[in-house]
């Protein structure tokens, strides 16, 4: 019975043309998955890939974009010999990387613990968590200008406070050298330790209550309890929260430049400041493209690793 | 092991009386069942006796010791949860060790590593030790759950409805097992189900509880043959038992006191006498067959060997067993004759 319509339907097939089976039917289902697609890829390489692509042709030229009728000329690997080369890079990097660490640092100490403190029921819950998520929802760039008003030396809050504890008379959190490295450390841990607070929070959230339980009736301490299944449970999101921070951070510029610009001396110099400064005041567009490349590949492959480690600790 | 015994226990949330004022002694050795619907009261009961909830009212004790102020882990009782548990990123033997772990009753690596062989070898799971709790089937991961109960060697064993997450051919054999285990044991196990089967096929006691309430207190046989009122009656036996009313079974000698009669579907028989009755449907269960009967306004059930020939439609007679008959009153309790 199968078979006689399986070979009914058959015939009836081969006597229909092909073209007008397939107009009959409409789009292929590739030519539907084409035309869902190809404006996304279309975007993509014309503001992602292509910039990307250009970014690197440039850092092998002398470039200048502000000099237009300049001749360009291939100059190789010249720029990343200077690049490498140079001192005050390295020093830049250090002022990232001291900024990135000790920002994430105190972001998830204060974040994972107000988290913790968060994650149990009393009154007014709501209403801290909204308080506390505050800084998060201003722009950076009004963050960095008042911070520059809290932290003035003579009528700022943070001197006044500082100095009603302990006394450390007059002194100036953007204008000392050895200071303003903390201080857009403390700005950017203000701004963004809710950030890492909620992510903690959804961690904490999706520990059933049942495992506290059976490790409460175990005779596990609640010490024991906070390593053994608080923390491990935790971890991948805190990790993911460190991720996101550290590549946020490392783009850092706006707050930064509101705040201290870089000074004093290139005290707080990030990176991506200076490469600013190369690109668009000294206008060293092909030496400023290879820097870029660097910090690219340097953060891609960091956060690429990193990622790897992450499905690991996921997989536990 | 020891004795549980419960004396007029209370536990209220807000509005919501989950238990009141229950009173009831488990026997050291006992296999005691907490059987009735979603809500009754028994996991609240449950978690009172572990301490994972402070009581409103009444007293715990757990071997002649009133622990009713205690923490759960002084309580030393077992706990195995309906959701198994289990600390997932530990591999099983650390989870079948967290236990022995435990500042309260540290013991040797050696002696550790010798118990939590021994259990895993009592539940069949010893190839999987080292595996990741996560990466374990539904079954396993419940033998997990109870063989971190066994390692330790607790006052009782309190459980949650343990197997009502697992497939029916696992339940059964896990039933099978638990019950084996606990005669080998003689270990004292509070059990929480709302599952009849597990109730009648494991418990050595049930308790019918319900609105935190105890209904009735029995062995199995006592509480099916014998119910305290409908509401038991109803909760064990599938189909449920019949109820009619009295003048649905002319010529019957009952007490003045009873308005309806009990009847359960297998004492129920189509052999050609008693009351006049109309198949409406027949249910073929393999070695058994249920038969839905219509007597005038009254629809009851007969459970018949699975070769009946009746077929929908057809008159047949229903006799009732007279032995097998109980009585209730106005007010669903049974009264005897």
């Amino acid at each position: 019975m199968a078979e006689s319509t399986l070979t009914a339907e058959g015939s009836r097939r081969a006597q229909v043309p092909v073209g007008s089976r397939g107009r009959a039917r409409g789009l292929s289902d590739r030519a539907v998955l084409l035309l869902f697609i190809t404006p996304t890829l279309v975007l993509l390489l014309a503001i992602n890939i292509f910039p990307l692509i250009w970014n690197i042709v440039l850092s092998f030229t002398n470039y200048r974009a502000n000099q237009p009728g300049r001749e360009i000329k291939w100059i190789g690997l010249r720029n990343y010999e200077r690049l490498l080369g140079s001192e005050d890079i390295w020093g830049y990097l250090q002022v990232t990387a001291h900024f990135v660490c000790w920002s994430i640092f105190f972001q998830v100490l204060i974040g994972f613990s107000l988290a913790w403190l968060l994650n149990r029921q009393f009154r007014g819950h709501a209403f801290w968590t909204t308080v506390i998520v505050l800084p998060m929802m201003l722009s950076p760039a009004v963050v960095g200008t008042f911070w520059t008003y809290l932290f003035q030396p003579q009528s700022g809050i943070f001197n006044y406070i500082v100095n009603f504890f302990i006394d450390a008379g007059d002194f100036s959190m953007i204008g000392d050298v050895a200071l303003a490295p903390w201080t857009i450390v403390i700005v950017d841990t203000w701004m963004w330790t809710p950030f890492v607070m909620l992510i903690c929070l959804a961690g904490l959230r999706s520990i059933p209550e049942y495992i506290y339980e059976a490790a409460e009736v175990d005779g596990a301490s609640p010490w024991r309890q906070f390593w053994t299944i608080t923390v491990p449970m935790v971890l991948p999101f805190l990790m993911l929260a460190v991720l996101f921070r550290a590549i946020e951070n490392f783009k850092m510029f706006d707050m930064v430049v509101e705040l201290t610009s870089g000074g004093p001396g290139s005290t707080t110099e990030l990176a991506s400041i200076n490469l600013k400064r190369e690109a668009f005041e000294s206008w060293k567009t092909g030496y400023s493209a290879a820097f870029a490349t660097i910090l690219f590949v340097t953060v891609f492959g960091a956060a690429n690793i990193y990622v790897k480690f992450l499905n690991q600790v996921k997989k536990r | 092991m020891a004795e549980i015994r419960l004396e007029r226990a209370t536990k209220t949330f807000g509005q919501v009386h989950a238990v009141r004022e229950l009173d009831l002694t488990i026997a050291d050795g006992e296999f005691f069942v907490l059987l009735g619907p979603t809500g009754a009261g028994k996991t609240t009961t449950l978690r009172l006796v572990a301490g994972l909830e402070k009581l409103d009212g009444g007293r715990v004790h757990l071997g002649g010791r009133d622990v009713s102020a205690l923490a759960p882990a002084a309580r030393d009782v077992a706990f195995v949860f309906q959701q198994y548990a289990l600390y997932p990123h530990y591999t099983v033997f650390d989870n079948l060790a967290f236990p022995l772990r435990s500042p309260l009753r540290r013991r040797s690596p050696q002696e550790v590593t010798r118990r939590v062989e021994e259990v895993a070898k009592l539940l069949r799971i010893e190839s999987k030790l080292k595996n990741k709790a996560t990466k374990l089937s539904g079954g396993e991961m419940q033998r997990v759950g109870i063989g971190r109960a066994l390692v330790r060697e607790p006052n009782c064993f309190l459980m949650d409805e343990p197997l009502s997450s697992l497939d029916a051919k696992l339940r059964e054999d896990l039933r099978v097992e638990l019950k084996h285990i606990q005669r080998d044991l003689g270990a004292t196990i509070l059990y929480v189900t709302h599952d009849q089967i597990e109730a009648l096929t494991m418990a050595d006691r049930i308790g019918v509880l319900e609105e935190g309430r105890l209904l009735q207190v029995g062995t199995p046989r006592d509480v099916y043959t014998r119910p305290a009122s409908v509401s038991v009656a109803r909760r064990l036996g599938s189909p449920a038992i019949n109820l009619l009313r009295m003048d649905a079974v002319p010529g019957i000698a009952a007490p003045s006191r009873a308005r309806n009669i009990g009847i359960r579907p297998e004492d129920v028989q189509l052999n050609g006498r008693g009351i006049e009755a109309e198949v409406e449907q027949v249910e073929h269960l393999g070695a058994e067959s249920v038969v839905v009967l219509r007597a005038g306004e009254e629809r009851m059930h007969a459970l018949v060997s699975g070769g009946t020939s009746v077929q929908p439609g057809t008159a047949v007679r229903a006799e009732l067993s007279r032995e097998a008959m109980l009585f209730f009153d106005e007010a669903g309790q049974r009264v005897d004759a």
